[in-house]
């Protein structure tokens, strides 16, 4: 089978990688205890059955049967348990990985069959966590003494457990070859051979897919995708992804220091939420878009946790331009000749910037300018480079309305971060400057509540908070578009992890 | 002067812009807006604001431009090394040269092919000036010229894929890359076809049109009268006479266009996902890789101060004229 794909895996080294495409091949030739499957939930990878404490401080896992690395030496417990260990020892080196073992106390393999985890504190997603932290050979990691050493090992002869297995990585020459591991422990994948092949542009990409130099896609742009779906003998796979888009609100506290640079009118709940009813996101899905979406409501998309962790109950601020208009009028912001409320001499008139690199923003600034011109508010579109745009928000704080998309987690964890206090210096994550004592703590509780019923409660709360306060107003949820040749292959499960994951590869055959 | 004091001159000054554009090329790059350890890890929400610190220092970024890394940079140079690649974690010069086969294997057909199908139907079009055959090369011309080189490229691969089964990308099929070159070759000469095309029909057209206008002009002169007037035939006055002397500009456009050719081939090398040096000159600039995008200026920088070195030197043949001077 081939796969074109955009990118190619920056290493295959688990220490150091930071592309997508890394975690892609990751999830095809390595194992961890666990993993997360389509439907959201965790299943056993390594690991035939595990349970925890009533504390949630002990963890227990037992391996399955018959697991060996691709060089054929069996796996035993240490193998799973050591690298973990690894991580906690040199968390400078293994530093993509380092996030995942905070809280670890102790990684032992107890027999050859058994690891146990002891934890500091009980913690939220002990699963997903675990579900990056893969078995590897100790002698392939353990020569290197540095923490530069071993970032710069490439892993090019990477060796796992997974169904399949490297034949051949060269970086330079974009090769990427993967064969089908017969001796897998869940039993061999029906496809004999992946070969990933990057392209650089994506129109010769999916011309690729047409004349079928490839069979399948994993990233179909937006702009192709109703094209592709006309192309004979290709089925176009459309499912709910995890990224969205949202609108930023400065929400920096008045006494940041450095000072943010805004319209004060912003600070106004009020004119927060004339803005919220001002926005017709199901326009914006529809003729921006291109249906290939969903209008959004909350910083947890739907598929998180199979539907888990989103916030249902959450009802969306309805597009209304009189009632915007009306709450204006209320909050004592009157018309001026010119078409512009103000207040005091505060003119609502707001800076609208978007990142230069997404062809949707412009379209969408555009109609969002629309209909805050019909309530009174006078937005300024505003493309910007996005370096630059991220050195205006942190830490300078300088803008006002901002359009910009997020990829967040399987799990909740990141997102949620992204709105808490600390996450707004310089190289954090906070885009909005959102500061909620009561929000972070929140935070903190639900990354230490290992009951799932109790988190989610947590979690729902948090979503409420940031709904309600609006340093986002989050317009759309995207779909994932992939394509694959179904005159060659079948049987791909259709989810939200990709039809290139291992769930789903370990059902697809060929067309006979 | 003699020809051996007019080299040495043309290396000392070519040394000199070296160094001039190599400096501007270090601020250059470093006065651009954004952060490059941002650009490099992307928005990845697996490096923490420890680490990301870490690589700055790693990356010598902590230090001020000016003196601390403009003379760190240039010590290494002067030491034969190009520095580390960020994004790659490989030496510069390791990933220049092995780009550099495949680049230069693209241009130098495409080039070859332009040139000598250029300065042919240039010559062509200028000898039977306002037939039939003038007014259809003058147009062919002028619109391959005038033609952007992506949309050219991307229309070639949908017909050349749709119709004749040509590979969609890449410069070797991954399934071959680990057989010799040579067992490779019918591999390469296919995945060859369409950017070779779209470059030749690029660079043909101003090629053709400086030919010819070049024809038209020395077809005026009084010495093609002359030669006419001794009864040669138009095929000897073509040879002997005005093609030599129409050659001049052709050899300055030529060595000005080497140094384009490699930014042509960034259009070229993106459309087909060609695996070359203009694709690593993009991938470096957009990743922000200072000692990546420091070193391909250089290549760059020299390849076209040779190719005008060499322009020069050619001209010193073709044109006694400069020879005396």
């Amino acid at each position: 089978m081939r796969v074109g794909w955009m990118g190619k895996p920056d290493t295959l080294n688990p220490a150091y990688a930071f592309l997508t495409e890394s975690y892609i091949i990751f999830d095809l030739i390595f194992n961890p205890l666990v993993t997360e499957a389509p439907d959201g939930k965790y299943v056993g990878a390594l690991a035939k059955e595990w349970k925890h404490s009533d504390d949630g401080l002990t963890w227990t896992f037992t391996l399955k049967d018959n697991i060996k690395f691709h060089d054929g030496t069996p796996v035993t417990a240490d193998d799973a348990a050591w690298p973990i260990n690894a991580v906690m020892k040199d968390p400078e080196g293994w530093s993509t990985l380092a996030n995942y073992v905070a809280g670890f106390k102790e990684v032992k393999a107890i027999d050859a069959k058994t690891v146990r985890i002891t934890l500091d504190n009980p913690i939220g997603n002990m699963e997903y966590r675990l579900s990056f932290l893969y078995a590897l050979p100790r002698k392939d990691f353990e020569q290197f003494k540095t923490a530069e050493d071993l970032q710069n090992f490439n892993n090019d002869k990477a060796i796992g457990t997974g169904p399949f297995k490297l034949k051949q990585f060269d970086k330079d020459k974009g090769v990427l070859i993967l064969d089908a591991n017969p001796d897998y422990f869940d039993g061999p994948p029906k496809i004999d051979q992946i070969i990933f092949q990057t392209f650089d542009n994506s129109d010769a990409l999916v011309q690729a897919l047409k004349a079928g130099d490839v069979d399948m896609v994993t990233e179909v742009p937006q702009s192709a995708f109703a094209t592709v779906k006309g192309f004979a003998n290709v089925k176009a796979v459309q499912t709910p992804g995890r990224y969205f888009v949202e609108m930023i609100i400065n929400s920096v506290a008045a006494d940041h220091d450095p000072k943010p640079t805004r319209n004060p009118a912003l600070e106004d709940p009020q004119v927060r939420l004339a803005i919220a009813h001002a926005i017709n996101k199901k326009d914006l899905v529809d003729v921006v878009l291109q249906d290939l979406g969903k209008p959004a409501t909350t910083i947890v998309p739907p598929i998180l946790g199979g539907g888990f962790w989103h916030n249902g109950d959450i009802k969306d601020v309805e597009f209304d331009l009189a009632k915007a208009n009306q709450i204006l009028e209320d909050a004592g912001y009157k018309m001026g000749s010119d078409g512009v409320r103000a207040k005091d001499k505060v003119k609502l008139e707001f800076r609208l910037q978007y990142p230069s690199d997404n062809p949707l923003y412009p379209r969408a600034a555009d109609l969002i300018t629309g209909w805050f011109k019909q309530v009174g508010i006078k937005a300024t579109p505003q493309s910007v480079n996005p370096d630059a745009l991220t050195a205006a928000i942190t830490p300078a704080g300088d803008y006002d309305l901002v359009l910009w998309g997020w990829g967040p987690d399987p799990d909740p964890d990141f997102i949620l971060s992204v709105m808490t206090t600390e996450q707004f210096v310089e190289g954090g994550w906070s885009d909005s400057g959102y500061h909620n004592p009561q929000y972070d703590e929140l935070y903190k509780k639900q990354q230490q509540t290992a009951n799932p019923d109790e988190r989610q409660k947590i979690i729902w709360q948090m979503q409420e908070m940031v709904f309600n306060d609006r340093p986002y107003i989050v317009i759309w949820y995207e779909d994932i578009l992939q394509a694959y040749r179904s005159d060659r292959f079948k049987g791909f499960i259709e989810s939200p992890l990709g039809i290139e994951s291992q769930a789903s590869l370990m059902q697809a055959e060929p067309v006979k | 002067m003699n020809r051996r004091d007019y080299l040495f001159r043309k290396i000392v000054f070519g040394l000199i812009t070296l160094c001039i554009v190599v400096t501007i090329d270090f601020f250059l790059f470093r006065v651009l807006p954004g952060d490059p350890v941002r650009a490099v890890i992307g928005r990845n929400v697996r490096i923490s604001k420890e680490n990301q610190q870490a690589l700055r220092e790693q990356f010598g970024l902590d230090k001020p431009i000016f003196p601390d890394q403009f003379f760190d940079t240039l010590g290494q140079w002067v030491h034969g090394n190009l520095g580390i690649s960020w994004s790659l974690r490989r030496p510069v010069g390791e990933v220049l040269i092995s780009k550099l086969g495949s680049t230069l294997l693209l241009i130098s057909l495409g080039q070859i092919f332009s040139i000598v199908l250029g300065i042919a139907l240039g010559l062509f079009a200028g000898w039977k000036r306002k037939k039939a055959v003038d007014v259809g090369a003058l147009t062919f011309s002028l619109i391959a010229w005038a033609t952007p080189t992506f949309w050219l490229g991307i229309i070639l691969l949908a017909v050349g894929s749709s119709l004749f089964g040509l590979p969609t990308g890449g410069s070797v099929d991954p399934a071959n890359v680990n057989k010799t070159f040579f067992e490779n070759l019918p591999d390469i000469a296919r995945h060859l076809i369409l950017p070779t095309l779209t470059f030749t029909i690029v660079y043909l057209g101003e090629y053709m049109l400086i030919m010819r206008s070049s024809v038209l002009e020395v077809l005026g002169e009084d010495y093609i009268l002359t030669a006419k007037a001794k009864g040669m035939s138009n095929w000897q006055v073509m040879r002997k006479h005005a093609l030599k002397n129409a050659m001049l500009p052709i050899v300055t456009l030529i060595a000005l266009n080497l140094g384009f050719t490699v930014s042509g081939a960034i259009y070229v090398e993106t459309v087909f996902s060609y695996d070359g040096l203009g694709k690593l000159f993009q991938d470096a600039l957009a990743k922000q890789d200072f000692p990546l995008l420091q070193g391909a200026f250089l290549l760059l920088a020299v390849s076209v101060i040779i190719a005008n070195m060499l322009a020069d030197i050619l001209y010193t043949y073709l044109d006694p004229r400069v020879r005396q001077t």
